[in-house]
């Protein structure tokens, strides 16, 4: 019972959320309602027990990205842009593709429905840790070159100009 | 709660995501459609692995790496963004056209 609550609580949070960063007119609105939104996905992951997910997305996402996008707003805007409109003239045949898509999405779904959870919930951290530096040792370490290579891309276009 | 919800959820998730992709003017405000695409396919990943392999973790691998790459891709994007943003004084998609020599 409890489960149900908190399940359509935190799916009317992700949904609403996302409407709004899809079409609130202010940007800064949109960044901060994505804020919200990722912070519900964390708690989706909360309640399919990976605790080691929760705790990444809350890090990365809603304390890392969330707040770039946000410094990026504040620079990167115009006083203009509160009353240009924000949606291009296309959102018709966008809401065709979208239709499309959510049909065929359900249709391949409906392959999975009706299967519950066998067994309670564990702790996961002990098995990442251990998958991490055993078995996907390689990817692990690529994943830190391919870090290192944007960070060092970020820095090279966001440095200034020497003349 | 079965299977079917969260792959419900996810799916409204990233038609939300696909619909700001293809109609938001606004450089950013793509940007942020691509992460709620992303955050949908995470809680697929997710989901699969509480309902149809209980007992691994190579999903919950995937969503970390996704959420890494994730963090890459989008401080490459906003380095590019702002250098755009200097350089034409615009964030609607609709000005970039330089390319077209």
């Amino acid at each position: 019972m409890i489960e149900q609550i908190v399940f359509y609580l935190l799916a009317a949070v992700i949904v609403l959320s996302a409407l709004g960063v899809v079409l609130l007119r202010n940007v800064m609105h949109s960044a901060l309602s994505l804020g919200l939104c990722l912070a519900g996905v964390a708690g989706i992951f909360a309640s399919l027990g990976s605790d080691f997910v929760f705790a990444a997305q809350i890090l990365v996402y809603v304390g890392g990205i969330a707040v770039l996008i946000l410094f990026v707003v504040l620079l990167a805007g115009s006083a203009s842009d509160l009353i240009t409109r924000q949606i291009n003239s296309q959102w018709l045949p966008s809401l065709v593709i979208c239709a499309a898509f959510i049909w065929s999405y359900l249709r391949i779904t409906a392959y999975f429905s009706g299967i519950a959870a066998k067994s309670a919930p564990a702790p996961t951290v002990r098995a990442i840790a251990g998958a991490m530096l055993g078995d996907y040792a390689v990817p692990f370490e690529l994943i830190s070159v391919v870090l290192l290579a944007s960070m060092t891309g970020a820095a090279l276009f966001a440095r200034r100009k020497e003349e | 709660m079965t299977l079917s919800h969260y792959l419900a959820l996810s799916g409204a998730l990233f038609t939300i995501g696909l619909f700001g992709v293809l109609t938001r003017r606004n450089i950013i405000g793509i940007l942020m459609s691509i992460e709620l695409m992303l955050n949908a396919a995470n809680i697929n990943f997710v989901a699969f692995n509480r309902f149809l392999y209980p007992g691994q973790h190579l999903g919950h691998l995937t969503v970390i790496f996704i959420i890494t790459l994730a963090a890459a891709e989008v401080v490459v994007g906003l380095a590019l963004v702002m250098t755009i943003y200097k350089n034409l004084k615009s964030a609607y998609v609709e000005d970039y056209n330089i390319l077209k020599g």
